[in-house]
């Protein structure tokens, strides 16, 4: 946990606030935040990222395309990555997962929920 | 016979080119008929999406509002607290004083939790803005195709009163089915998709 950055992508300010607020809490202290897929590529440029938590409705980039494009990218094929959205419909969930989502959080979500799938994903 | 042949090719002139009006006007009609009909059929929608955008907003107000009451009287309680301590100190009673700050440190974590509970509850923002954006996309759309209404009877190409329209939009993005309490697919389930893909 000590040296895990994580990266939180979501277009609703609000919304990564509540994130950043529930995984501080949780005690993932280094985290950082976009708010698209088109922001959350050049951060992570600058900025070596270990683990992605990202929304799928946004502009500019949607979290599938995002999540695409990491996948694509030889360094991101095994990044683990956890989508947060309201999208639950099953046929949104199985491509998710199509695209390369390690886990999938429908909002709202308790922060308990959001502490089990990262542990989830972290554990493989 | 002659004289009144004139006469019969322009009434039979008349009748054709009225017969003609009547054509286009009834050509006009039918190219109305669809966007008044997509028109109607997206201001139920919309205004159904409205209606769950006021009752969710309200349900959500609601929870944070008991939570804010429950931080209130647990402030209260708290300063009550405090105020028998600073007696037990004036009368030297270090074992009671003890207690209440036990008390004391038992209620702050129940306001702190109270107070995560408010913060994790506002994510009804987010929801409520994306059927925002749904129902003002459902408006924006009638707004378009009564512009093309309008348009048609003055004679102008739809597709030029489309385009400026769309033009001046905004850029919505949303999920149609964004919703505070009905989730199309449970976190079990969807835990058992991704458990099964290994």
């Amino acid at each position: 946990m000590a040296d895990l950055k994580i990266l939180a992508v979501d277009d609703s300010p609000t919304m990564r606030r509540i994130i950043m607020n529930t995984l501080k809490r949780a005690g993932y202290k280094d985290v950082i935040e976009a708010s698209d897929g088109r922001d959350a590529l050049a951060k992570m440029k600058v900025e070596k990222v270990n683990f992605v938590i990202t929304d799928w409705n946004m502009p500019e980039m949607d979290g599938l395309t995002f999540v695409t494009t990491l996948r694509s990218m030889g360094e991101y094929k095994s990044l683990p990555i956890l989508m947060v959205t309201t999208r639950s419909v099953k046929d949104d969930i199985v491509e998710a997962l199509k695209a390369g989502v390690n886990n999938y959080i429908v909002k709202p979500f308790t922060p308990d929920t959001l502490k089990e799938k990262i542990e989830q994903v972290l554990a493989g | 016979m002659s004289e009144n042949q004139p006469l019969q090719y322009r009434i039979q002139e008349e009748i054709s080119e009225l017969a003609a009006s009547v054509n286009e006007i009834v050509t006009k009609f039918r190219d109305l008929q669809n966007p008044l009909k997509e028109s109607s059929e997206k201001v139920p929608k919309a205004t159904k999406q409205l209606d769950k955008i006021s009752e969710q907003t309200e349900a959500a107000t609601h929870q944070m509002l008991d939570r804010v009451e429950k931080i209130v009287q647990q402030v209260e309680d708290s300063k009550k607290g405090l105020d028998e301590i600073k007696v037990c100190t004036k009368d030297g009673r270090t074992d009671d004083i003890s207690a209440l700050a036990d008390d004391l440190i038992e209620k702050a974590d129940i306001t702190c939790n109270d107070a995560y509970t408010i913060i994790d509850a506002l994510q009804f923002q987010d929801i409520t803005s994306q059927q925002m954006n749904h129902a003002a996309s459902l408006l924006e759309d009638i707004e378009v195709r009564l512009q093309s209404i309008m348009g048609a009877l003055k004679g102008q190409p739809s597709d030029e009163t489309h385009d400026e329209k769309r033009r001046d939009r905004k850029t919505r993005v949303y999920d149609p089915h964004a919703d505070l309490f009905d989730k199309k697919t449970d976190q079990l389930a969807i835990d058992d998709m991704f458990a099964r893909k290994g």
